[in-house]
C-alpha cells in the first residue's frame, strides 16, 4: 500500500487517460453491484432484498418490484432497468431500516464526513510537516526517532490503535465517552451540542489521524531526501535564502507533491481506516451502517454504500487530478 | 539491476529487526501444535478464567484456552498471507511483464484496468462480495490475491520495460529469440528483488486484511483468527480481560504487520534507489 514507486511526471495524457480508468472503474463497480446478486442461485428478489424483507413484503408490492426491475426479462433488459432506476436516484428500500436506501446513508453520511474530514486534515498537514523536518535533517536523532517511530505505527492494524486508545481513554482513564457520537436523551442544544459531539469525536479522530499520519509522513520525507539533492536546491541555497525559505517554499512545496499525486492509492487506507475506526467506538456513520447491515442481511443497504463509497472515491480522484497543476505548474506545459 | 537484496535487508537494523520478527512467527505458525497446551476449539465449562499456570492467558467466553487460540491463529494469519502474497506477485507478474513486453493495445487495456482496480478500495469490494458468498478460507485467499496484484504489476511493468532497452535483452533478441523466452530467461529473474519486495507487501496487506474481516465477522467463524479473537474480546472490555485477551493478540497482529512493514522497508530502494542513503536506521 505504501510502496514507492518511482515519482515521474509522466502526467501528458493526464486528463483523456484518467477518464478512461475512472469510466472502467465507474463500470466495473455498477457491473459487481448489478451482477452479484443476480448470480446467486435461487430467486433474484430475494438476493436483492434478503429473506426477511421478502416475508415483509405484500405481493402486490413483490410484482411491483419484479416489474420494476425488469426482473422476469433477460439479464440486458434488467440492467437497463438497474441503470434507470440508478439515474433517478433510487438505491431502492431497506426493510430493516423501513426507510429509503438513499435516506439511510444520507443520514449516517455527515457523521463520516466529519470524522474522516477532520482526520485527514490533521493528518495531512503533521504528516507533510514531520515528513519535511524529517528529511531535511536525515540522520539525525529527531528523524531517526520519527523514521522508526511512524513505520512501526504503519504496522498497527488500524482498528488495534482504536482499541488501546479506547481501552486507555475510555475503559480505564474515564476521560472521553466509550461510544457514539451523542449523548442519547440528553437534549441538548447550542454550545453544549457542540461540545459534547466534540468530545465523542475526540478518541475516533486521534486514532484515524494516527492511522493515516505514517503514510503522509513517509511519503513526504522520502520525497524530500530526493528533493535535496536537486541542483535548483543548491541554487537557491547559493542565492542566500534562509533555511525556511529553503526548507518551505523549495523542498517542502515539491516534497508534498506525491502526496496529492498518490491520492487514489491512498484512498483505500482513508476508506479502510474509516470503517474500522467507526466500528470500535461504535461511532454511527457509513462505516458503522455497513457493519449493521451485513449483521441483518440488509442487501440493500450493503449495495447502496459500496456504490456511494465508490462514487464519492473516484470524485475525490477526480477533484484531485483537477488542481494538481495548481500545484506543480510543470503538469500546465506539458499540455 | 543486479541488486544484492539480501545485503540491503541484512545490512539495515530495521530489515534485521523484520526478519527476526517474521521468522519467530513462522516457527511458531509452523510448530502450533507442538507450542499450543490445548486445542484452540476444544471448549469447557471454565470460562472467562483468569491467566493461571493452567491457562497462561485465561480463556473465553465459550472456555477455550486463550494461549492456544493465539498460536494456532498465527497459522490462520500467515497461511492466508503466504497464500495471498503468492498468487497475487504471479498475478503481477504475469501481467506487469507481459504488458510491457507485448505493448501496444493489450498494454493499454491492462493497464487502464489495473488503474481501475488501483482507485477502488478493496475493503468495500470484499465486503459486497462477503456479504453475499459467505467466504470460507480459501475463496477469501483467492478474492484478496484477485483484487491485490495491481500495484505490483504497475511497478513490475515500469521495470521490465526499462530491462527491455538493456544490451544483454537486445542481444538475445537478434539471436531471434522469442518474446516468451525473453521474459522468462532475462526479464524475470533480473526483476527478483522487486518480486520480493512486492511479495512481502502483499503478504502484509493479506494479513491485515484477514484480520480486519475476521473483526467485521465476515469470515468463516470455524477458523481460529486474531481478528475474530480481537473482535470477541472487545465485547467484553467492560470486564479486565483485556489485559490477557485483547492486548496480546493485537500485540501478534501488530508485531506480525510491523515486521514485513520493515523488510519492505529495508528492502525498498531496490524500487527506488534514488533513496539509497536515505535508510538511517
Amino acid at each position: 500500500m505504501n510502496l514507492i514507486v518511482p515519482f515521474k511526471i509522466e502526467r501528458k495524457m493526464l486528463s483523456k487517460r484518467n477518464l478512461v480508468t475512472y469510466t472502467i472503474a465507474f463500470l466495473l463497480i455498477l457491473a459487481l453491484n448489478f451482477l452479484l446478486p443476480r448470480m446467486m442461485p435461487g430467486d433474484p428478489l430475494t438476493a436483492i432484498y434478503g429473506d426477511e424483507a421478502l416475508i415483509a413484503m405484500t405481493p402486490e408490492f413483490k410484482a411491483h418490484l419484479i416489474e420494476r426491475f425488469a426482473l422476469d426479462q433477460p439479464l440486458w433488459n434488467q440492467f437497463g432497468a438497474y441503470l434507470l432506476a440508478l439515474f433517478q436516484g433510487e438505491l431502492g428500500y431497506s426493510y430493516y431500516y423501513s426507510a429509503p436506501v438513499s435516506a439511510v446513508i444520507l443520514g449516517r453520511l455527515p457523521w463520516t464526513l466529519l470524522l474522516v474530514g477532520t482526520s485527514l486534515l490533521l493528518s495531512t498537514l503533521l504528516g507533510i510537516v514531520l515528513g519535511i523536518e524529517s528529511g531535511w535533517r536525515r540522520g539525525s536523532k529527531t528523524d531517526r526517532a520519527l523514521l522508526t517511530g511512524l513505520m512501526s505505527l504503519n504496522g498497527f492494524p488500524d482498528f488495534f490503535l482504536g482499541m488501546v486508545l479506547l481501552i486507555i481513554f475510555g475503559v480505564t482513564l474515564h476521560v472521553f465517552p466509550l461510544a457514539g457520537a451523542l449523548t442519547p436523551y440528553a437534549g441538548l442544544s447550542g454550545l453544549p451540542l457542540v461540545l459534547d459531539v466534540l468530545r465523542h469525536l475526540f478518541l475516533p479522530v486521534a486514532a484515524l489521524t494516527l492511522t493515516y499520519l505514517a503514510g503522509t509522513y513517509l511519503l513526504t520525507r522520502n520525497t524530500m531526501i530526493t528533493v535535496l539533492r536537486e541542483p535548483y536546491m543548491l541554487t537557491a541555497r547559493a542565492k542566500g535564502l534562509t533555511q525556511r525559505v529553503l526548507k518551505y517554499r523549495h523542498a517542502g512545496r515539491n516534497s508534498m507533491l506525491p502526496v496529492v499525486t498518490r491520492t487514489g492509492i491512498r484512498v483505500g487506507r482513508v476508506v479502510t481506516g474509516a470503517l474500522f475506526t467507526e466500528l470500535v467506538f461504535a461511532y454511527p456513520g457509513v462505516g458503522c451502517l455497513t457493519y449493521e447491515a451485513l449483521l441483518t442481511r440488509d442487501y440493500p443497504v450493503i449495495q447502496g454504500v459500496f456504490l456511494i463509497v465508490a462514487i464519492f472515491v473516484l470524485l475525490a480522484n477526480f477533484v484531485v487530478d483537477l488542481f494538481y497543476p495548481r500545484l506543480d505548474p510543470r503538469v500546465n506545459s506539458a499540455y | 539491476m543486479h541488486i544484492d537484496l539480501k545485503r540491503e535487508i541484512k545490512e539495515s537494523s530495521a530489515g534485521k529487526t523484520g526478519l527476526v520478527i517474521l521468522l519467530i512467527m513462522v516457527s511458531i505458525a509452523t510448530l502450533a501444535p507442538l507450542i499450543a497446551p490445548y486445542d484452540p476449539c476444544q471448549q469447557s465449562i471454565s470460562s472467562l478464567l483468569s491467566p493461571s499456570l493452567s491457562h497462561w492467558l485465561g480463556t473465553n467466553q465459550v472456555g477455550q484456552d486463550i494461549w492456544s487460540r493465539l498460536v494456532f491463529g498465527a497459522r490462520t494469519s500467515l497461511l492466508v498471507g503466504f497464500g495471498v502474497g503468492i498468487v497475487s506477485t504471479l498475478l503481477a507478474t504475469i501481467f506487469g511483464v507481459s504488458a510491457a513486453l507485448v505493448g501496444g493495445l493489450y498494454d493499454k487495456v491492462v493497464m487502464r484496468v489495473v488503474d481501475a482496480f488501483i482507485v477502488i478500495p478493496m475493503v468495500i469490494v470484499v465486503i459486497l462480495v462477503a456479504a453475499y458468498l459467505k467466504p470460507s478460507i480459501l475463496i477469501l485467499m483467492l478474492l484478496l490475491s484477485l483484487l491485490g496484484w495491481q500495484g505490483g504489476a504497475r511497478i513490475l511493468r515500469a521495470q521490465a520495460l526499462s530491462l527491455r532497452e538493456k544490451g544483454h535483452i537486445a542481444a538475445a533478441r537478434s539471436f531471434g529469440a522469442h518474446r516468451f523466452y525473453i521474459a522468462r530467461r532475462h526479464i524475470v529473474p533480473d526483476l527478483g528483488p522487486i518480486l520480493v519486495v512486492d511479495f512481502i507487501y502483499s503478504i502484509r496487506r493479506a494479513v491485515f486484511m484477514e484480520a480486519g474481516l475476521a473483526f467485521m465477522g465476515i469470515t468463516d467463524p470455524t477458523v481460529v483468527s486474531w481478528g475474530m479473537m480481537m473482535r470477541d474480546a472487545l465485547s467484553f472490555s467492560y470486564l479486565d480481560i483485556w489485559q490477557w485477551w485483547l492486548i496480546p493478540t493485537g500485540v501478534a497482529l501488530s508485531l506480525t504487520i510491523v515486521g514485513l512493514t520493515f523488510i519492505g522497508y529495508a528492502a525498498e530502494p531496490v524500487i527506488e534507489p534514488r533513496l539509497r542513503g536515505a535508510e538511517v536506521a
